[in-house]
C-alpha cells in the first residue's frame, strides 16, 4: 500500500512520512499486545527452565555422578527434557509471537479476537509442561525431537490449529497488494509444521511404520522442524528487522524469491543426512546428501541479499541491539548451513557422525542463529507492545556478549572436540575409553560456555521483568540503545 | 509475489515432493519387509525377541539410552565399526523389523550396541556395569543406574542367584557389605539386561553381504 | 478498530490525552518505514554456482543410488549390479543334522557315541560307514537282535523311521552321519532311499543284523 511514498521515504529519510500507515501500525501493535506478551513471557520462562536442564545435562556428561542417584534426572531423560523445553517451549513460543506480530504488521491487518490466541498459548504451554514432566517421569518416546508422550501432544495440536488459523485469517484480510518476503516464509512455516508433526505422530507413534522406515520418517520430521519451521521464521524476522532498523530496502527481490523457493525445494530432502551409513537404502541417503549440498544455493543467496542490504550501514551495529542480535544470527545462519552442507559429504560424515560435532552444529543453528534472531526480535517488539523502553542498556549489553561469546565458544569447542573424537573413533587402535577420556576437556569447556549463556539469559530475564513492572513513563521516550547514535539531527536509528 | 494461491501451491508441492520421496516411496518399497526364510536352517531370521527382552526395550526407551548409544553398524571400510568388533557386517533394514520402536541413535558417546548381545554375553558384567559403570569401565562417563537395583535383606535360605558380586573394597567403601544383605537387580534391570543380550545380528541376509567393488582389469586405463 | 483503553492516534477522536499521543507518536515516528524490496538483478556468478551445483548433484545421485533399489545399502554398488539373488544352495549336511537332532540323538547322542552297552555308537562305526543298502534298510524298518559294532556287543531294538521320514530326510541324515565325527563314507542319495523303500515294501518288521550281513 502506498508504495511510492514509502519508497520515497526510504530514499530520502528527511521526507515526512505518512502518518496514516504509522497510526495503523500502532493500532495493529495494540491488537497483538496481549497474545504476543503471553507468548513472549512463556517463551522466556521456558528459556530459563531449558537452561537449567541444559546445565544439568552438560555437567552430567563430564561428571556422571552429579545428581547421579535421581532417576528422574538421569542423563537420557534430562537431556530430552532440555531439548523439548527449548524447542517447543522457548523457540516455538517465541516463533509464534514473532510470526503473528510480523504477519499482522506486514499484512497491515489487526489481529481479530486476540483472546483466542491467548487460549492457544495456554493450551500450548500446558501441553509442553505435561510433556516435559512426562519425559522426566519416564514416558519419553525416545524418538528424537518427538519425545513428549502421546498424552501431551493433542494439547499442542489444538493450540497450533488456533495459531495457524489466526495467522492465515490475518493474512487473508491483508491490505497490501504486495506480499513481502517475510510473509512467504511465515505462511510456509505455518503450513509445513503441522504436516510434519502429524505425519511423524501417525507413522512413529500411533501406527508405527515397520523397521527403519521409522528412522526416515523421524529425520524427515526432525530436520524439517529445523529447516521448514524455525529457519523460515528466523529468516522472516531477519528480512524484516534488518531493512526496518536501517531504513533501507532489501537489496534484491529476485534474490529473495530465489532464496525462498530453493530453500523450499531443497531443505526438506536434506533430513536424510542424519542417516548416512545407516540401515536405509543407499539411494535415499544419496538424495539427502545432494539436497544438503544444494542448500548452499539458498544460503549463499540469502547471505548476499542481507549483506548487500547492510553494506554501508555496518555502523548501526554499534547502536541498535535489535540489529546486532539479528545480524549475529544471520551471519551464523550462513556459517552453520555451510557447515551442514559440508557435513553431509560422505567422507566428512565418516568422521563427524555420532560425535559431539553434531551437537555443536545443532546449537550453532538453534541458538547462534535462531535464538539470537528471536532475542533481537523481542528487543524490538516488546517496547512497541508495552509502550515503554528497555530499562537497562547495560543488561542488554551483558545479554548480548554473554550469549554471543558463550555460544561461539560452545560450537567451536564441540566441533573441534567432536572432530578429534570422530578421528579417534575411526582408529581402532585407540581404545574406546581413551577416546571418551580425550573428549573430557571439550565437555568441560562446553559447561563453561553454558554458564556464560545462562548469565546472558538471566540478564535478559531481569530486564524483561523490570520492564514489565516499571510504570509507563510520561511523555516521549527514547529507545534504549547500546550507545547514542552519531548524528542527532537525523531520526535516531532503532 | 502477489498471488496468494500460487504461493500456497508452491509451498504445498515443495513438502509434498519430499514427503512422497522420503516417506511414501520408502514405505512402499520396503515398509512391508518380511523375515527371511533360510531353507537350510529351516526357519526365519531375524529372531523374534523374547517377552522379557521386549520389556527391557521399554526400559531402554524410558531411560533414554539411545541418546548416547547407537544401534547401527556401518559398512566395512566406512568408519572402524567392524574393526572395533561392533559388528561383522553392515546393519540392514531387515534387522529391525521386529522392533516396535527403532533405536538407531545418533550419538556414540558410548559404543554401538547393535551386537552387544554377542560381544558381551555375560549377565554378571552387565549388572555390574549398569550399577556403576566405573566397576567395569574405569573412566567411563556413563551415569550410574543404582536406582535399578535394591539393597535388601537376604530371606533365609533364599539368596538371590542374581545378587551382584561386588569387589570387596568397593562394597566396603560404599556401605554395601552389610552381612545378611545383598544387592539385587530389580525386574527392570533384569528386563533391560535381557534386552541387551538379545541384540545380536548373527544372520547374513542376501542384501547384507558385503559389496566387493570389482577390481580393475590388469593394465586398465 | 480501536482497542479499548489504548491511545488512539487518530486525532479526531476525543479521549486520547496529549501525553499518550506524544508517547505513542514518539515510538512510532522514530521507526523507519516498513521494509520494502529493491530490484537489483541476480549476480551472474550466482547463476553459475547454481548450475554447477545442480549438475554435480544430479551426477552424484545418479551414480550413488544403487539403481534406486531398496535392498542396496552400499552406495558404491554400480546401478544394475545388485543382480539376481544367488540361487539358494541346500546343504544336505545341515538339513541332515536337523533330522538327526530331532530323531536320533535320544539314543545315539549328539556326539554319535551312543550309550555303552545299550545303544551302539555311530562315530567310527563300520556299520554306519559300510554299505548303504544295509543302513537304509535299518532306518526304514528298524533293527532288532544282537549286533557287533566296533568290537562291542549290543542287543536292542531300534524303531522304524520309514513311515515318518521322507526319502530326502533319510538320505540327508545318513549323509550327515557318514561325514560327521570323523566318519568318511560317501553320501546317500534320496533316489537310492526311494529305490530301497520300494524294494523292501514286502518286508515286515525290523531287520536282524544276520539278515543284513547277507546283503553286500
Amino acid at each position: 500500500m502506498a508504495s511510492a511514498p514509502s519508497l520515497a521515504a526510504s530514499l530520502h529519510p528527511a521526507t515526512p512520512t505518512d502518518t496514516v500507515p504509522r497510526a495503523e501500525l500502532s493500532a495493529i501493535d495494540a491488537s497483538t499486545k496481549w497474545p504476543a506478551l503471553v507468548f513472549i513471557v512463556s517463551a522466556l520462562v521456558w528459556l530459563l527452565i531449558g537452561t537449567v536442564f541444559a546445565l544439568i545435562a552438560s555437567f552430567k556428561m563430564h561428571s556422571p555422578e552429579f545428581l547421579g542417584n535421581y532417576e528422574w534426572l538421569t542423563f537420557g531423560r534430562v537431556r530430552s527434557a532440555h531439548l523439548n523445553a527449548v524447542i517447543y517451549g522457548w523457540s516455538t513460543n517465541a516463533a509464534f509471537a514473532v510470526a503473528f506480530w510480523l504477519m499482522a504488521r506486514l499484512s497491515r491487518a489487526a489481529l481479530r479476537h486476540p483472546g483466542v490466541l491467548i487460549v492457544a498459548a495456554c493450551f500450548w504451554n500446558l501441553g509442553v509442561t505435561i510433556g516435559v514432566i512426562g519425559i522426566l517421569a519416564g514416558d519419553s518416546t525416545s524418538i528424537e525431537w518427538l519425545e513428549m508422550p502421546p498424552y501431551a501432544t493433542p494439547l499442542l495440536f489444538v493450540a497450533y490449529a488456533l495459531v495457524g488459523a489466526w495467522a492465515v485469517i490475518t493474512f487473508r484480510f491483508r491490505k497490501s497488494e504486495h506480499i513481502y518476503v517475510s510473509q512467504w516464509y511465515i505462511l510456509a512455516a505455518l503450513f509445513w509444521f503441522p504436516w510434519l508433526y502429524s505425519i511423524a505422530q501417525i507413522m512413529l507413534i500411533f501406527e508405527p511404520a515397520r523397521g527403519t522406515v521409522q528412522a526416515l520418517v523421524n529425520w524427515w520430521f526432525a530436520h524439517n522442524v529445523l529447516g521448514l519451521w524455525f529457519t523460515p521464521i528466523g529468516l522472516a524476522a531477519a528480512y524484516y528487522f534488518i531493512p526496518k532498523v536501517l531504513g533501507k530496502p532489501i537489496h534484491s527481490y529476485y534474490l529473495s524469491v530465489l532464496g525462498f523457493w530453493s530453500l523450499a525445494i531443497f531443505y526438506n530432502w536434506a533430513g536424510v543426512h542424519h542417516l548416512i551409513g545407516g540401515p536405509v537404502p543407499a539411494w535415499v541417503i544419496s538424495a539427502g546428501i545432494a539436497a544438503s549440498l544444494m542448500m548452499v544455493i539458498p544460503v549463499v543467496v540469502t547471505a548476499v541479499n542481507h549483506h548487500l542490504t547492510m553494506v554501508g550501514s555496518f555502523g548501526a551495529l554499534r547502536t541498535s541491539p535489535t540489529l546486532r542480535f539479528v545480524v549475529f544470527g544471520a551471519v551464523n545462519y550462513t556459517l552453520v548451513s555451510l557447515t551442514g552442507s559440508a557435513m553431509a559429504i560422505r567422507s566428512v560424515n565418516e568422521i563427524t557422525h555420532f560425535t559431539h560435532f553434531t551437537v555443536g552444529h545443532a546449537h550453532e543453528g538453534m541458538y547462534a542463529f535462531f535464538t539470537m534472531v528471536m532475542f533481537g526480535a523481542i528487543y524490538y517488539i516488546l517496547p512497541r507492545l508495552l509502550l515503554k523502553e528497555w530499562p537497562s542498556a547495560a543488561l542488554i549489553r551483558a545479554h548480548f556478549w554473554c550469549a554471543a561469546v558463550g555460544v561461539t565458544i560452545y560450537w567451536v569447542d564441540l566441533e573441534i572436540g567432536g572432530w578429534i573424537q570422530g578421528m579417534q573413533m575411526n582408529n581402532p587402535n585407540i581404545p574406546f575409553l581413551e577416546v571418551v577420556h580425550n573428549t573430557l576437556p571439550y565437555l568441560v569447556t562446553r559447561s563453561v560456555a553454558g554458564i556464560l549463556m545462562t548469565i546472558g539469559h538471566l540478564a535478559f530475564a531481569v530486564n524483561v521483568a523490570w520492564m514489565l513492572a516499571a510504570k509507563r513513563p510520561a511523555g516521549a521516550t527514547a529507545p534504549t540503545l547500546f550507545r547514542s547514535p552519531p548524528a542527532m539531527q537525523a531520526a535516531p536509528v532503532r | 509475489m502477489n498471488r496468494g494461491p500460487l504461493i500456497f501451491l508452491g509451498i504445498f508441492l515443495a513438502l509434498a515432493f519430499s514427503w512422497t520421496g522420503i516417506v511414501l516411496t520408502n514405505q512402499i518399497q520396503y515398509g512391508s519387509l518380511t523375515p527371511y526364510y533360510d531353507a537350510n536352517e529351516g526357519r526365519t531370521f531375524p529372531d523374534k525377541p523374547s517377552g522379557l527382552a521386549n520389556q527391557g526395550r521399554l526400559v531402554y526407551q524410558d531411560l533414554g539410552c539411545m541418546y548416547c548409544h547407537s544401534q547401527q553398524v556401518r559398512r566395512p571400510g566406512y568408519g572402524a565399526d567392524e574393526e572395533r568388533g561392533w559388528g561383522e557386517r553392515q546393519s540392514v533394514a531387515r534387522d529391525y523389523i521386529y522392533e516396535p520402536r527403532v533405536f538407531l541413535g545418533t550419538m556414540r558417546t558410548g559404543p554401538d550396541l547393535r551386537n552387544i548381545g554377542s560381544r558381551q554375553p555375560s549377565t554378571d558384567w552387565h549388572y555390574l556395569h549398569l550399577y556403576d559403570p566405573q566397576l567395569t569401565s574405569p573412566g567411563s562417563i556413563m551415569p550410574p543406574f543404582r536406582f535399578l537395583y535394591a539393597y535388601r535383606k537376604v530371606a533365609p535360605g533364599q539368596a538371590s542367584p542374581l545378587a551382584l558380586k561386588l569387589p570387596a573394597d568397593y562394597a566396603r567403601q560404599h556401605g554395601l557389605d552389610r552381612p545378611g544383605y545383598e544387592l539385587v537387580p530389580t525386574p527392570r534391570a533384569e528386563a533391560l539386561v535381557a534386552y541387551l543380550l538379545s541384540l545380536k545380528d548373527t544372520y547374513v541376509f542376501p542384501e547384507a553381504k558385503p559389496y566387493v567393488p570389482p577390481k580393475p582389469a590388469a593394465g586398465a586405463k | 478498530m480501536s482497542a479499548e483503553g489504548q491511545p488512539n492516534p487518530r486525532l479526531e477522536q476525543a479521549g486520547a490525552s496529549d501525553e499518550q499521543l506524544q508517547r505513542v507518536h514518539a515510538i512510532l515516528l522514530r521507526e523507519k518505514p516498513e521494509p520494502t524490496e529493491g530490484y537489483s538483478p541476480l549476480p551472474l556468478a550466482l547463476l553459475g554456482l547454481m548450475s554447477a551445483l545442480i549438475l554435480f548433484s544430479a551426477i552424484y545421485v545418479g551414480r550413488y543410488s544403487g539403481g534406486f533399489s531398496p535392498m542396496v545399502y552400499d552406495e558404491r554398488m554400480l546401478p544394475g549390479m545388485q543382480g539376481a539373488a544367488a540361487p539358494v544352495v541346500l546343504d544336505p549336511r545341515v538339513l541332515g543334522k536337523r533330522v538327526f537332532t530331532t530323531n536320533c540323538i535320544a539314543c545315539h547322542q549328539t556326539t554319535g557315541l551312543g550309550l555303552p552297552g545299550i545303544y551302539p555308537p555311530l562315530a567310527g562305526s563300520e556299520w554306519a560307514q559300510g554299505p548303504e543298502d544295509r543302513i537304509i534298510r535299518i532306518v526304514l524298518d528298524g533293527l532288532s537282535g544282537p549286533i557287533t559294532v566296533e568290537e562291542k556287543q549290543f542287543n536292542n531294538t531300534m524303531p522304524a523311521f520309514g513311515p515318518m521320514l521322507k526319502d530326502e530326510q533319510i538320505a540327508d541324515a545318513l549323509t550327515y552321519v557318514r561325514s560327521e565325527w570323523g566318519n568318511k563314507a560317501p553320501p546317500v542319495s534320496a533316489d537310492k532311499v526311494k529305490e530301497i523303500r520300494a524294494a523292501v515294501a514286502d518286508h515286515s518288521g525290523a531287520w536282524s543284523p544276520a539278515e543284513l550281513l547277507k546283503i553286500p
